[in-house]
C-alpha cells in the first residue's frame, strides 16, 4: 500500500469508472442461471473465505455429516484471522466463574451498545452472547489454548477476554485448520477465488463460480479487477453456501464509496485479501447493506513503518496507558488516552491535519518497566520508538516546544497523583500511579490506521442474509463474521469480533 | 650396491601398490554408467530464455535445467505453468525438514511460525525468476528491514 | 643370482608391508573424531556429526570417520598430503591462530572443497547405478554424472548441504548466533548440547 503513488491514484480512479460502465451495460446478470451449467464438482456446502468465520462454518457443517468445501483465494489460510491479536470475549464463561467475574448477557449488550451508539442490531448481539461459550468450547475441542488469566479490555465494564496462548489469532485458526483437515467429508482449497453465484429458477443459489490456481497479486493496484489468473470452475453447493469473506479494510474503491474523507492512501493493519468483492457480489444479489460507511480505525499505529507493527503493542500497553499524546506543534495533549478507538482517532486526525503533523506518544522508564520488555526491545530495535535521557531532548528531536512539554507533563503528574484528570478524562486512577518522570523518556510518532469494517451484509438469528427485494433471507445463502454489518455499531469494542465470527460461523453451519 | 637400490626401489614400489591397489579397485565401481532417465522432452535454452527466466544463483550454480521443475509440461518455456510446493519438496524434502534446519531464527522463522506453523507455500515468498518477496514485511515491515529477524528470502 | 633377487624381492615386499601397516595403523588411529578434535576447531562439527547418521545416530549405530569424508581417496599421495596439510594448517591456528574468528557459516559456501566425492562414493557407490533411490534422486545423480569432467562439474556437497552433520548451521548458532535476538537462547542450546556430548571431547564452557 505504502508504495502507490498519487500518479497510480489517478489510474485507479480511471479504472473504477471503467468498471461502472461494465456494469452498467451488464445489468441484470448478476447471478448465473443454473440451467447453462455443467458442474465441475458437487458439495453439499460451500464456504468462501477460511478465518474464524469460515472454519467455525466448515467444521459446524462437516460434523453435522455434510461434505463442505471451503476455499481461500490467498495462498495463506486464515485472512485477518491468523494475524489478529488472539483476544477473545467471552459471556459467561469459566474462566469468569473461576475468577469469580458476575457477567451476564444485558451487560454485555451494555457495553456494546455504548461503543456502537446504540446502533447495533441487538437481535445479533443477543445471539452472540448466548452462544460465545459454545464458541469457546468449540476451538477449546479443536485444540486450542489459552492463558490462566482473564484480560479487562477498554469499554468492558468487567474483565470476559480469553487470550490465545501465543498471544494471535493463529492459536486458534491453527487447530481449527488442523482440525478441519482431518475430516474426510472436508475440502480445503487455497488460492481458490470466489467469482459468482450460481442460483436456480427459485431464485435459490445452488452454487458459485470459482477459479482455481488464482495467484493474488500483492502489486496490483485493484487486484479483483486486474488478476486474471486461475482457470474458472462450476461448483455445485446442494445445501447453500456460506460467505465468512470478512472486512474490506485493503477495498480502496469500496472504502472510498462509503467514505470519502478516508485517504486513498492511507495504511491497514489488515491482510492485502481483506477486499469487498464478495460484499459486492452478494449486494448485487439484493443482500441488505447495513452501516457501510462505519469503518473503524485503530490509534496505535506508527507512520514510520507498516501496517500493525511493532508501534501499535508498544502504544497499546505503554504510552497510551501510562503515558500522554502530544500535539508536536504546541506540546500539549488534545484527548483521553484511553478512550475509545473512535474518539481517539477523531481526535488524532484533528491534530494530523493537512501538514501531517503527527502527533507524539510518550511514555517514561516506569511504564516500560510494566510491560513485557519484548515489546519494547523490538520497538526500540526496529527505530520506530525512540528513547531519550531527558524530556528536553525528545522535545528537541520533534521539534517540540520544549517549555510547553514540560508543563503539560507536570499537569498530567499532577492528575495521577489526584487520580483524576479534570482536563481530558483520563481514567487515571487505573494507572497504578505511573507518572511521567523516571528517565530515559521514550516517544514515538502516532497516526490511526484503517482497522475494521464495521458495516456489511445483514443476516437474522439464522445466519442468512436478508434480501432487499423480499425482506426475507435469501435461499440457500448465510454469512458470518467480518463480512457482516450492523453487529457492532459504530465502534467495535476489542476482543468481539473472535465471538461474533466463531459464533455465527458455527450458527451458519447448524443451520445450512 | 646399484643392485641393491635397485631392489629397495622395486620393493617400496610394491608395497605401495599395496596400499593403492584396493583404491583403485573401488574407484573402478564409480564410473559404471546408469540408465538415462532423461524425458522425452527438452528444452532449447537460448540466451533470450536464459535472461527471460533467470534462475537463482544456487539452481544457477548445479546448471539445473527448465524440465527438472516443469517436468511434463511441452518444451516450449513460454507456456510453463508456476510450479507448487510439490516440486521444491521434490529435492528439498519436507517443510518440516526445512523448518528444523532454520530453527535457529528461533520464533520468527517463517518456515515454522506462530501465525503459519508449517502451512506457508513455499512460492508465498521464494520465486525462482525473478525476485523473490518477504510476505512478513506486510506487517513486520522493520524486523524484516533491519534484519532483526532474518535475512533477504533467498 | 636368481635367488638373490628371489630375497631382495621378500626383502622388499616384508618391508612394503611393515610400511603399509605403519601407515594403516598410523592413519587409522588418526582419523577418528576424538584424534581430530585435538587440533581442529570443531566442536559444533562434531555435535551435528554425531547427531547425524553417518555419526552413529542411525539404527545400526555404524558411523563413518572424518576423514572418511574430508580427505581424498582416489591417490594415497594426495591423501597424505592433505591430511598433514591441514594437520599444520589447523594446528597452528589452534596454537597460535583466533579460532574465534572464523565465520564457519560463510565457509560451508565453500563444502565442495573439503568434502570429497570418493570418500561419499565409497559407501554409496551403488547411488549412481542403482534403481532403489527414489526418481528424483535417479534424475538428479544422472545430473551430476552428465557435468562430471566439464567446467559445471558438481559434487555432492553441492546439493546434501548437511550430510554428516544434521542441522550444522543449527549447531553452528549456538557457537556464533546470527540473530542478535537470539542470542541467550543459543547460549542455553550450547550449554546442553555440550552438557550431551561431554564423553565425546566437547568442551564445557567456564
Ligand atoms: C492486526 C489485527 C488484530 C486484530 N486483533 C483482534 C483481536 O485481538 N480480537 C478480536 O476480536 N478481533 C481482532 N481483530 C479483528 C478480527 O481479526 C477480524 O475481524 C476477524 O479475523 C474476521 O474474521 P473472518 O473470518 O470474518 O474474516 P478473515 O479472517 O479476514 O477471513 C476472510 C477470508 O476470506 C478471503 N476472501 C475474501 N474474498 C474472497 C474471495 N472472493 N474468494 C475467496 N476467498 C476470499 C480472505 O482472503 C480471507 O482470508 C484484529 C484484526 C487485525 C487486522
Amino acid at each position: 500500500m505504502a508504495d502507490i503513488t498519487r500518479r497510480n491514484f489517478v489510474k485507479l480512479g480511471a479504472l473504477s469508472a471503467g468498471m461502472v460502465a461494465l456494469g452498467e451495460s451488464s445489468l441484470g446478470a448478476s447471478v448465473l442461471d443454473q440451467k447453462g451449467v455443467k458442474y465441475d464438482q458437487e458439495y453439499d456446502v460451500v464456504v468462501i473465505g477460511s478465518g474464524f468465520a469460515g472454519l467455525a462454518a466448515t467444521i459446524t457443517a462437516a460434523e453435522k455429516g455434510l461434505k463442505v468445501c471451503m476455499i481461500e483465494k490467498m495462498g495463506r489460510f486464515g485472512g485477518n484471522s491468523i494475524i489478529n491479536g488472539g483476544l477473545f470475549a467471552v459471556v459467561n464463561s469459566p474462566k469468569q466463574k473461576a475468577e469469580g467475574v458476575q457477567d451476564s448477557i444485558e451487560l454485555y449488550l451494555k457495553d456494546m451498545l455504548k461503543a456502537g451508539l446504540n446502533m447495533n442490531h441487538t437481535d445479533n448481539l443477543k445471539v452472540i452472547a448466548a452462544r460465545s461459550a459454545d464458541a469457546l468450547k468449540l476451538t477449546e475441542k479443536c485444540g486450542a489454548k489459552y492463558y490462566e488469566k482473564l484480560s479487562h479490555l477498554g469499554g468492558h465494564s468487567i474483565p470476559r477476554t480469553y487470550l490465545t496462548s501465543t498471544a494471535s489469532g493463529a492459536g486458534i485458526v491453527q487447530p481449527m485448520l488442523g482440525y478441519a483437515e482431518k475430516l474426510s467429508n472436508v475440502t480445503l482449497k487455497n488460492r481458490t477465488k470466489f467469482d459468482d453465484f450460481i442460483a436456480d429458477d427459485s431464485g435459490r443459489i445452488v452454487g458459485v463460480v470459482i477459479r482455481e490456481n488464482y495467484k493474488f497479486d500483492m502489486k496490483a493496484l485493484d487486484d479483483h479487477a486486474e488478476n486474471k489468473t486461475g482457470e474458472t470452475k462450476y461448483i455445485k453447493a446442494r445445501k447453500g453456501v456460506i460467505l465468512a469473506s470478512g472486512g474490506f479494510c485493503r477495498d480502496t474503491f469500496l472504502r472510498n464509496m462509503q467514505d470519502p474523507s478516508i485517504p486513498l492512501e492511507c495504511d491497514t493493519t489488515n491482510q492485502p485479501g481483506a477486499t469487498g468483492e464478495v460484499i459486492m457480489k452478494a449486494l448485487e444479489l439484493g443482500a441488505v447493506p447495513v452501516q457501510m460507511s462505519w469503518i473503524q480505525w485503530g490509534p496505535w499505529a506508527s507512520p514510520d513503518e507498516k501496517g500493525f507493527g511493532t508501534a501499535s503493542n508498544f502504544n497499546i500497553n505503554a504510552t497510551f496507558r501510562y503515558g500522554i499524546t502530544v500535539d508536536t506543534k504546541t506540546g500539549k495533549r488534545f484527548m483521553n488516552e484511553l478512550a475509545d478507538r473512535r474518539v481517539r482517532s477523531l481526535a488524532m486526525f484533528n491534530v494530523i491535519g493537512q501538514d501531517q503533523n503527527y502527533p507524539i506518544n510518550i511514555c517514561d522508564q516506569a511504564a516500560v518497566d510494566k510491560i513485557i520488555p519484548d515489546l519494547t526491545a523490538k520497538a526500540l530495535a526496529s527505530g520506530v520508538v525512540k528513547k531519550f535521557n531527558t524530556l528536553d531532548e525528545l522535545a528537541a528531536a520533534y521539534k517540540m516546544p520544549a517549555a510547553e512539554l514540560k508543563k503539560t507533563v507536570e499537569a498530567y503528574n499532577g492528575y495521577v497523583t489526584a487520580k483524576k484528570d479534570t482536563e481530558f478524562g483520563k481514567p487515571v486512577h487505573g494507572v497504578e500511579g505511573v507518572q511521567i518522570n523516571k528517565p530515559p523518556f521514550y516517544g514515538t510518532r502516532g497516526v490511526p490506521k484503517l482497522h475494521y469494517t464495521m458495516g456489511g451484509l445483514k443476516i437474522n438469528d439464522k445466519a442468512q442474509i436478508i434480501s432487499t427485494k423480499t425482506k426475507k433471507p435469501i435461499p440457500g445463502l448465510f454469512s458470518a463474521g467480518g463480512v457482516n454489518g450492523g453487529i457492532h455499531g459504530a465502534s467495535r469494542l476489542g476482543s468481539c469480533s473472535i465471538p461474533d465470527c466463531l459464533v455465527f460461523g458455527m450458527v451458519a453451519g447448524e443451520n445450512i | 650396491m646399484k643392485q641393491r637400490a635397485q631392489n629397495i626401489f622395486v620393493a617400496l614400489c610394491l608395497s605401495l601398490c599395496f596400499t593403492l591397489l584396493p583404491l583403485t579397485l573401488k574407484s573402478g565401481e564409480v564410473t559404471s554408467s546408469s540408465p538415462d532417465l532423461k524425458g522425452r522432452e527438452t528444452v532449447t535454452m537460448t540466451q533470450e530464455f536464459k535472461e527471460k527466466y533467470p534462475l537463482k544463483r544456487v539452481h544457477a550454480k548445479l546448471s539445473l535445467e527448465c524440465l527438472f521443475c516443469h517436468d511434463g509440461q511441452g518444451n516450449n518455456p513460454e507456456a510453463f505453468k508456476a510450479v507448487r510446493e510439490k516440486t521444491c519438496l521434490e529435492c528439498h524434502g519436507s517443510k518440516e525438514k526445512i523448518a528444523q534446519r532454520l530453527d535457529f531464527i528461533g520464533k520468527p522463522n517463517p518456515h515454522n511460525s506462530i501465525h503459519d506453523g508449517t502451512r506457508l507455500s513455499c512460492d508465498e515468498c521464494h520465486y525462482e525468476h525473478k525476485a523473490s518477496i518477504n510476505m512478513c514485511a506486510e506487517c513486520h515491515e522493520k524486523e524484516i528491514a533491519t534484519n532483526m529477524w532474518m535475512r533477504k528470502t533467498p | 643370482m636368481k635367488l638373490k633377487l628371489f630375497i631382495f624381492l621378500s626383502i622388499g615386499i616384508g618391508i612394503g608391508l611393515i610400511f603399509s601397516l605403519v601407515t594403516y595403523y598410523g592413519l587409522h588411529k588418526t582419523s577418528d573424531q576424538k584424534f581430530c578434535v585435538i587440533c581442529h576447531e570443531m566442536d559444533p562439527m562434531v555435535v551435528a556429526y554425531r547427531e547425524d547418521v553417518h555419526g552413529g545416530a542411525g539404527k545400526l549405530g555404524a558411523s563413518a570417520k572424518c576423514v572418511d569424508c574430508h580427505l581424498p581417496h582416489d591417490n594415497i599421495l594426495k591423501y597424505i598430503y592433505t591430511k598433514a596439510r591441514n594437520g599444520v594448517v589447523e594446528g597452528s591456528i589452534h596454537l597460535f591462530g583466533d579460532p574465534s574468528k572464523i565465520d564457519w557459516i560463510e565457509k560451508r559456501a565453500h563444502r565442495e572443497s573439503f568434502v570429497f566425492d570418493d570418500g561419499c562414493l565409497e559407501c554409496h557407490g551403488n547411488l549412481l547405478s542403482t534403481q532403489t533411490s527414489s526418481k528424483q534422486a535417479q534424475k538428479m545423480h544422472k545430473h551430476y554424472q552428465s557435468l562430471k569432467g566439464t567446467d559445471k562439474e558438481i559434487h555432492c556437497a553441492s546439493c546434501h548441504i548437511d550430510a554428516g552433520h544434521q542441522n550444522m548451521r543449527n549447531t553452528l548458532n549456538y557457537y556464533t548466533p546470527e540473530f542478535e535476538i537470539m542470542k541467550e537462547q543459543m547460549k542455553e542450546k550450547k550449554s546442553e548440547i555440550q552438557e550431551k556430548y561431554q564423553h565425546y571431547g566437547i568442551q564445557k564452557e567456564k
